[in-house]
């Protein structure tokens, strides 16, 4: 166990460094530089090379790379160039918007997605299962941009129910208000990835109805309902495990997307400013910390997974 | 700068934004509603927090480096001051100076400060800090307005209360300059992140900001002069043009600004809004690239700016007003220039056929922040006269680089703000690559000239030339719209998306 800790470890830290460049040169392709977009359309070429140089855009790029990362492993995400904030600052004071955002769109679509999942399997070959997994596939298929927008008609403007767009002043310390203004977004996002885990779910669960386990359970007189509840569904809970990390980065890309439409000041909308603003240091960190959020999810679920499975152990 | 229309980013960017999307706000606007009566009659509440919807949020506060409407629009005035400042119809009035004299030969100008003017932090406001303000704009070219000190010679204090600059040579604008970001005072010395805080001198102290969201003004009790007649302004930036109009109808805002003018009805109906169309200095300008084939040649860009209906134009954007030159109305050396470009697509056939296009493809590279509506209207008016257009949207930094600063453009879109901006024409650098010498000469002439009125006609006369060279197309002159609660009086109606005086802005209790 320790070994594999260790071997999966030193993968979790390649992959986090392999991210760093491939954002830092990505980013680099983009036109435009945010010293333009700082001196504007009646800025001589020398107040934009003035701009350039106050902000370290005109050394090398080997060097600008080893700043922000030697930055990062010393635990400074560094600061904006444009506002002169700590992006941990603002990536925390945003965070308080998507986290509880993303928590609630992932319960939304647990919700949906397990026991659907697992009474679709079940009703397999009825008419039933069949129309539930049919409707699966179609609202999987939505793009979370249009689900968005068909509830912001139904709910917002034809019943009236919740707001159609922003984020209270006071946040948090208005509990209601700030929960009223993240359900119709949370549920856009719940909705689209919950169906699509919903068939995820679905398969595993006819998976395990066929394990070994599974039949031999069923052989020692339990009826295949009771089996399958009993032995099949924890492989299943262990199968959407595995999966969560893939959840969660769809939850991410939905979130940005969600946040545009509904104008959250979340992680989300800053992203999509900050790379408007060229703001490059700090996109560079809000893209690294996502990237690492998501990997190691991964090596989390990894090691749970390689802790409790009795085959892994065995393999390994 | 630009103006608000929608957009990302620096104020400038901003200011373009605005404008862009079609938030614009035309003064033409030809809406018959009646007006809402005014309802409340309560007297005004000094404790009144006043919530106002915009569109462009600055990139950050530090209005010294930083270009764009979106900073000046709420800084000055309210934050910051400077010696003098305009009106709303851009007329130069004394802020900080209690008076000021030219000399007569345009070289001198003598500032007298008002007494007792402290800066939000406690300390007193004197002619070192004007001075020591004013020289870091002349020494630092990454200063904002340090290219319009170019022609400073010296800034000096004689005593506590009086600042003297000479010129090297009479600048018509300099005076004009100095109501802008470069003429601001700042505190000597001052360690403030001006990025992120302030020191100023203003009737309001910088309460809060949220990025992403608002930016909070507390009434300065200490204000040197009127104070503030509410206690609170907050600033709701709300990119995105429906949810404004939303914000405003659930109550969130007491006045929302650049109110879509295909929306405005919405606000109207509901008879609880008062609207006002104001006047801008935003001028949509087709760009032509002067310095490439095929817009080299100016039968192309006569030919292109005859082919636009510029009134069906205005009423698909919903407001605004015709332009046919560079200079707006609300600044000097405007004149009527509808003759030189009349509608006649029949015209602009003949002259394309003249140049040898009977067939022409162009590409017009527009920020995306813009709204798609006059691209839209230039596609189709141009399909008329065998012009085929492709509209390339790019991020407003993409439009920077390849645009502003490379010139790699057949034409392009964006909204120029500023006022008194007509030195781009005589600048063959600049993105137009429009190189006249004689319009250099005149607009040389025009700075350099003492008397005002003299000044405006070399200017207009500079302006016509430029028309007549078919050096761009002016799509319209854009106006701005504001929706107000009844209960909100005092708010500023022109050029209002780069400057809000909240001065005298009062709110009844409701």
């Amino acid at each position: 166990m320790l070994r594999y800790t260790l071997t999966r470890g030193a993968l979790l830290v390649a992959g986090l460094l392999v991210s760093s460049v491939i954002i830092f040169l990505t980013l680099r392709v983009l036109p435009g530089d945010v010293a333009q977009l700082i001196a504007g359309t009646q800025a001589s070429a020398e107040t934009v090379e003035a701009l350039r140089q106050s902000l370290g855009l005109d050394r090398p790029l080997i060097v600008q790379y080893l700043e922000w990362i030697g930055g990062v492993l010393r635990g400074d995400l560094g600061t904006s160039q444009l506002s002169g904030a700590s992006v941990s600052a603002e990536l925390l004071e945003k965070a308080q918007v998507t986290a509880p955002l993303g928590l609630m769109a992932l319960t939304i679509a647990l919700l949906i997605a397990v026991p659907f999942g697992i009474v679709s399997a079940m009703l397999r070959g009825h008419a039933g299962g069949t129309a539930m997994s049919v409707s699966a596939q179609a609202v999987a298929a939505v793009p979370v941009i249009w689900a968005g927008m068909m509830l912001v008609v139904v709910f917002a403007h034809w019943l009236g129910w919740l707001p159609a767009q922003g984020f209270p002043r006071t946040g948090w310390a208005t509990p209601g208000k700030a929960l009223e203004a993240l359900l119709l977004p949370a549920l856009t996002i719940g909705l689209v990835e919950g169906a699509m885990l919903m068939r995820f779910v679905r398969s595993a669960t006819l998976q395990a109805a066929g394990q070994d386990f599974v039949r031999t359970a069923a052989a020692k007189g339990l009826t295949r309902r009771r089996a399958l509840v009993l032995h099949g569904i924890p492989a299943v809970g262990l199968s959407i495990v595995t999966v969560l990390g893939l959840q969660i980065a769809g939850i991410i890309v939905g979130s940005v997307v969600i946040e545009q439409l509904f104008t959250l000041p979340g992680i989300g909308r800053m992203l999509v400013a900050d790379v408007g603003t060229r703001d490059l240091v700090k996109v560079q960190s809000e893209l690294l910390v996502l990237t690492g959020f998501v990997l190691i999810i991964g090596f989390i679920v990894d090691l749970v997974h390689h802790a409790i499975d009795p085959r892994q152990r065995e393999a390994a | 700068m630009f103006s608000f229309t929608r957009a990302r980013q620096s104020g400038r960017v901003a200011a373009i934004a605005l404008i862009a999307t079609g938030a614009l706000v035309l003064s033409a606007c030809s809406s018959n509603a009646p007006e809402a009566t005014p309802t409340a009659t309560g007297a005004p509440d000094p404790d009144a927090t006043l919530s106002v919807g915009l569109v462009l949020e600055p990139t950050n506060l530090d209005i010294r480096h930083t270009s764009g409407a979106a900073l000046e629009q709420i800084l000055v005035d309210n934050i910051y001051e400077g010696l003098v400042t305009r009106t709303q119809d851009n007329e130069i009035v004394e802020r900080l100076a209690s008076a000021y004299e030219i000399s007569p030969d345009g070289l001198t100008y003598t500032f007298t400060l008002n007494d007792d003017i402290t800066f939000h932090d406690g300390s007193e406001l004197t002619s070192a800090d004007v001075v020591a303000s004013y020289k870091a704009v002349q020494s630092d070219a990454a200063v904002q307005g340090n290219a319009q000190f170019a022609g400073v010679d010296s800034i000096d204090a004689p005593d506590a209360t009086t600042v003297v600059i000479t010129l090297t040579e009479p600048d018509q604008n300099f005076l004009f300059t100095l109501t802008g970001p470069a003429g601001l005072v700042f505190a000597k010395g001052d360690k403030t992140d001006l990025k992120t805080a302030e020191n100023g001198t203003g009737p309001f102290v910088l309460d809060r900001w949220t990025k992403g969201s608002s930016i909070s003004f507390d009434r300065f009790d200490e204000y040197w002069g009127e104070q503030a007649t509410v206690a609170e302004v907050v600033f709701h930036y709300i990119p995105d043009f429906t949810a404004g109009v939303n914000a405003a109808l659930d109550g969130t805002l007491d006045v929302l600004t650049a109110v879509d003018p295909n929306l405005a009805p919405q606000l109207e109906e509901t008879g609880e809004f008062v609207i006002t169309t104001g006047r801008t200095t935003d001028k949509a300008t087709l760009a032509f690239n002067n310095a490439q084939a095929p817009l080299d040649d100016v039968k192309v860009r006569e030919a292109l700016r005859l082919a636009i209906d510029h009134d069906a134009l205005i009423d698909a954007v919903g407001a605004g007003q015709t332009l046919f030159g560079p200079i707006p109305e609300l600044d000097p050396g405007y004149e009527d220039l509808s003759d030189v470009a009349t509608y006649n697509p029949s015209r602009a056939r003949e002259l394309l056929a003249e140049a040898g296009h009977e067939e022409l493809d162009l590409t017009l590279t527009i920020p995306s922040f813009y709204g798609t509506t006059a691209a839209q209207v230039l596609i189709s008016d141009f399909a008329k006269v065998g012009v085929s257009l492709e509209v390339k949207r790019v991020e407003f930094a993409t439009w920077l680089e390849d645009v502003y600063t490379n010139h790699d453009y057949e034409l392009s879109f964006v909204l120029h703000v500023e006022p008194r901006d007509f030195g781009n024409w005589a600048n063959p650098d600049y993105y137009f690559g429009y190189d006249n010498a004689e319009v250099q000469d005149l607009y040389t002439q025009a700075l350099t000239e003492t008397d005002a009125e003299r000044s405006a006609e070399l200017l207009a006369e500079a302006a016509r030339l430029v028309s007549e060279d078919h050096a761009a197309d002016w799509l319209y002159n854009g106006a701005t719209l504001t929706a107000l609660l009844p209960g909100v009086s005092g708010f500023p109606e022109d050029s209002i998306n780069s400057r809000i005086d909240l001065a005298g802005v009062t709110k009844t209790a409701d």
